[in-house]
């Protein structure tokens, strides 16, 4: 035990506030371009909050994920994405389900309710990295709400990958880091899933000419 | 004693300090974009010269007209002395907390919205809708946001939360200490008439907000209500400075701790001065449409910071 110990409760929880920003950031955007770049922002954060845990909870291991996940999600899904959006057009989110102001106002209700749920969780954890849990479950909320409000199919994998950010954070606050052949099997499994969803993009363009899944419910075109 | 002669010098040093720091704000802008620009003290001379000439009263206009300028620039003065600029517990800290703040700075939106109104004119009408459209999301916020540093402090007492920060500076990484700035930085914006939601320097009388409620302006009025849009944006700008990062803040009152904290002061407000600069040369208006999603963000995040700052505790 040494004086670190104060220290890291509050850098765990801003690392994880941090993401959960770039989060709440990316509901209130329109452009595809943003959404793309709240994502990438966010994974960094993410990144840099699990080398933050890696560090302190002496768990090396946890740099490597930290550099696996940087280079793939700020590097290499983010330019996937981009070059998605470019090539298929329909560059911006313009009538959302839910209008940003009611999205924003529901993000914050999920995070209060987040925090009534874990709770329990938060008070009997001896965890550090206690504090940062509600935050991670808004997170995830927040990414299953993204799915379900966003029209543009290319906003609904910003709103799975954002998903999958906020269990990868609760993963990594809850237990120190899962062990490393876990993650990558984790990691692959989002690539995979996330070119899968590319390719199902092309083809939903291909036949509807738009990205908008309003048009899949049309049984003929 | 002391307390009260601090009180008057730093109601008088925000005074001063306010033209200047708008100007230095136009100075950076200009820099930024390769113009040369005026220097940072052109505003006072602008002051100067709005006092030395005839006041140009509209012949519609009520008595309320004439009136407001006076209690715009007093709500704002009094602010001053209740908002902890260089020390940190203030003898006028009994007479008013942050609610009091809050809705003084109000007051004077809502008397300048009712200025605007009052001559009839077109723009005047419009300036004054939309003011009031942005105060209204606007004003909750800033309260809020300030309400999650009031949670940890236990008070709504400014001076009291300064004090609390100082004496526990771990807790300025605090998730609710980061949302309440950020919350509380957009909102600055907003109610200050900065660019993405009010661009200062705009000559369009169609996308104006401060500037098409003042138009009837003109002589010592205007110069009235000019000086106290500046202290208004040096109230906030402090507000974010002393009771986000209150360093330099004098807790004891010794000349020396003073000169520290005017330095302090100054130092950050220059700070603060270039980073609103910065933004401003690099975003652009939004959509009218826009501006209250975008207050919504902030709304949000002084929600959160008040959450997170309350179950965390």
């Amino acid at each position: 035990m040494n004086g670190n110990d104060a220290l890291f409760p509050q850098l765990a929880t801003l690392g994880s506030s941090l993401v959960l920003l770039f989060g709440i950031a990316l509901l209130w955007r329109r452009s595809l371009g943003a959404y793309v770049r709240a994502f990438r922002w966010q994974s960094l954060a993410l990144a840099l909050t699990f080398a933050l845990i890696g560090y302190f909870g002496h768990n090396h291991e946890l740099y490597v994920v930290a550099v696996i996940l940087a280079v793939l999600k700020v590097i290499i899904i983010p330019s996937y994405l981009t070059r998605l959006y470019e090539r298929v057009g329909g560059r911006r989110e313009a009538q959302p389900y839910v209008n940003i102001a009611t999205s924003l106002i529901i993000a914050g209700l999920l995070v209060s309710l987040s925090y009534a749920i874990t709770r329990p969780l938060v008070a009997v954890s001896k965890l550090p990295t206690r504090n940062g849990i509600p935050l991670a479950v808004g997170l995830i909320l927040i990414g299953v709400f993204v799915i379900i409000s966003r029209r543009k199919a290319l906003s609904q994998i910003v709103g799975f990958l954002v998903l999958e950010n906020g269990i990868a954070l609760l993963a990594a606050l809850g237990t120190y880091g899962i062990p490393l052949i876990v993650e990558l099997g984790v990691f692959l499994d989002v690539l995979m899933g996330f070119l899968v969803m590319q390719i199902l993009v092309y083809q939903i363009k291909d036949t509807f000419e738009s990205i908008d899944v309003e048009q899949l419910s049309k049984l003929r075109h | 004693m002391i307390g009260y002669l601090l009180e008057i010098g730093q109601a008088l040093l925000a005074l001063l300090l306010a033209p200047g720091l708008v100007g230095f704000i136009r100075m950076v802008k200009a820099r930024l974009q390769g113009r040369r620009g005026a220097p940072p003290w052109q505003p006072y001379y602008d002051l100067r010269k709005l006092f030395g000439k005839e006041a140009v009263v509209s012949g519609n206009a009520s008595w309320l007209f004439r009136f407001s300028p006076y209690l715009i620039f007093a709500a704002t003065v009094v602010v001053t002395m209740l908002v902890p600029l260089v020390a940190a517990p203030l003898p006028f800290d009994a007479a008013g907390d942050l609610l009091t703040v809050v809705y003084l700075m109000l007051l004077g939106t809502f008397f300048l919205a009712l200025a605007g109104l009052d001559p009839g004119t077109a723009f005047g009408g419009m300036g004054a809708s939309r003011e009031m459209t942005v105060a209204a999301i606007a004003e909750p916020t800033i309260a809020l946001a300030i309400f999650g540093l009031a949670v940890g402090a236990g008070s709504t007492n400014l001076g009291r939360i300064v004090a609390q920060t100082l004496s526990h500076p771990g807790a300025v990484i605090n998730p609710g200490h980061l949302l309440g700035f950020t919350a509380l930085f957009i909102v600055t914006l907003a109610e200050t008439g900065r660019l993405p939601v009010d661009n200062p320097a705009t000559h369009l009388e169609l996308t104006m907000i401060h500037e098409a409620m003042t138009l009837e302006y003109s002589g010592r009025y205007l110069a009235l209500i000019e000086w106290a849009a500046g202290l208004k944006l040096l109230v906030f700008f402090s507000l974010l400075a002393n009771l986000f990062l209150p360093w330099g803040v004098a807790t004891t009152l010794t000349p020396g701790g003073l000169a520290i904290a005017v330095i302090a002061l100054i130092a950050k407000l220059a700070l603060l001065g270039l980073a609103v600069a910065l933004i401003e040369t690099r975003i652009a208006k939004l959509r009218l449409f826009r501006v209250p999603e975008l207050l919504g963000v902030s709304f949000v995040l002084a929600l959160l910071s008040v959450t997170s700052s309350f179950l965390l505790r």
